[in-house]
């Protein structure tokens, strides 16, 4: 326990137990998925085609609305040319399918049926058509486990839609609403406030939504407000999910050896600021 | 070994059956009931079960690699459920002359403490680790309870091959 929890180096080991038990994992789900398959099977032409043409105005609109975003899109891209900021990184997707969840008392995960080999990374946020789902916290090589909101100590950067202000969200353990902690009383916020990931983090591209917010309790002798959110996307039903792989040029990665190519630049102006470098490298 | 529950002699243990009836309570583990409190967790039941009864054949070695296996699909950390099934299986083995000779419903009392102390062992061990109790993590109080309840049906179960008769005579049943 101490070897994992501390040095992280029973990883192979793990690897190996799970390749073990994934194929019985597989044989598990195979009755839900035959009964799933079955009920498809004997679904009526009729349902199919109502189906069909409501999945057809769907995608028409989706069309309209795509044509619409690569418009603003480009033209966003050319207004931040314009003020000289920093462009926006667009985002891969894999969809991956949700196999089911682990039980554990202490965390709240799922597993799902994509991992290294298909290009998932550590850390790549899972989201669905509705919001974020959560964010891969160990890899194998054809499944991940996946950290949900829920889960104990998980937080997001948050940025309340309706004002811009900037919180974290954390989850709180099962079966629990999330949480915004470290606001002050006064803080601009109501119930049904939309909140989105702000991007600060680098690691959840920006405008997702997270979580809507569902009661306020204001303490003013603490001078803080406790704030209680849902998730948006229903986390423990869907089946379906993304992974976005999202890299953004600026992030919150720990600054790596390229900072040291840079020319240094005349130590008067850098008085007041202490620069991080490798062991051993002289100034 | 006797039956303490009828008072007749058992058949003896067919060894196969131990090892294909862990396996059948590993893969109700992994059947996707997802993360409940309720949800029990019929490895350990079983193999607390065959630690009482045959523990000759699953010692604390077996508990500790089925416990691997558990951790693995748990996602927790390496080892705690491999060294909570050791110690019960430990702790099983210890009282095992004890308990074997109660009535099922003073057997389910007293297997529960065992259960109680796997289902929260997961839960002791984040608080050594972490410095912060999990308190939301004791429900898992339930899921022990409900293990205890399914100790008598696992015991008529998993007795059943061995309470057949030897020899079957249709004209003179007993």
């Amino acid at each position: 326990m101490t070897l994992d929890y501390q040095f992280k180096s029973l990883h192979i080991v793990r690897s190996q137990i799970n390749w073990v038990l994934r194929p019985l994992e597989y044989l598990t789900l195979a009755p839900l998925d035959l009964t799933e398959n079955l009920g498809d099977y004997l679904k009526t032409k009729s349902a199919l085609e109502q189906e069909n043409q409501a999945f057809k105005t769907r995608q028409l609109e989706l069309a309209l609305l795509a044509n619409q975003s690569e418009l603003l899109l480009a033209e966003n891209q050319n207004l931040r040319n314009l003020l000289e900021l920093q462009k926006r990184t667009a985002f891969k997707t894999i969809p991956v399918e949700i196999l089911f969840n682990p039980p554990n008392p202490i965390s709240q995960r799922v597993v799902i049926n994509r991992g290294e080999k298909q290009g998932l990374k550590l850390g790549s946020p899972i989201a669905n058509e509705s919001g974020i789902l959560g964010q891969v916290v160990r890899l194998y090589d054809h499944s991940a486990e996946v950290s949900l909101l829920e889960d104990r100590e998980f937080a997001v950067p948050v940025q309340v839609a309706r004002n811009g202000l900037r919180a974290v969200v954390f989850g709180v353990g099962r079966g629990n609403l999330l949480e915004l902690r470290y606001l002050p009383v006064a803080s601009d916020l109501e119930v049904g406030d939309i909140l989105l990931t702000s991007g600060l983090d680098g690691i959840y591209p920006p405008g997702f939504a997270v979580a809507v917010i569902t009661a306020i309790k204001r303490n003013s002798d603490q001078n803080s407000a406790n704030v209680f959110c849902t998730p948006i996307a229903e986390v423990n039903r869907h089946l379906q999910a993304l992974a976005l792989i999202y890299e953004p040029q600026w992030d919150a990665k720990p600054a790596s050896n390229n900072n040291l190519n840079i020319p240094a630049a005349p130590s008067g102006t850098q008085s007041g600021r202490r620069q991080t470098r490798s062991k051993g490298s002289q100034p | 070994m006797i039956d303490y529950q009828s008072g007749y002699i058992l058949r003896p243990i067919y060894a196969p059956f131990i090892y294909l009836s862990l396996l059948g309570a590993l893969i109700l583990n992994l059947i996707p009931l997802g993360n409940h409190a309720w949800v029990p967790d019929f490895l350990i039941i079983c193999i607390v079960f065959w630690n009482v009864h045959q523990h000759r054949y699953v010692g604390v070695i077996t508990a500790f690699l089925f416990g691997l296996l558990s951790d693995v699909h748990s996602s927790s950390l390496l080892g705690v459920n491999a060294f909570s099934y050791a110690m019960v299986a430990y702790i099983a083995i210890a009282w095992h002359r004890r308990i074997i000779v109660l009535s099922m419903i003073a057997q389910a009392v007293h297997v529960l403490p065992i259960f109680i102390l796997v289902s929260l062992f997961p839960v002791l061990v984040d608080w050594v680790l972490t410095g912060s109790i999990h308190w939301w993590g004791f429900s898992a109080l339930i899921q022990a309870l409900i293990e205890s309840l399914l100790w008598p049906i696992v015991s008529k179960v998993l007795l059943a091959p061995q309470r057949r008769p030897l020899d079957v005579d249709p004209n003179r049943p007993l």
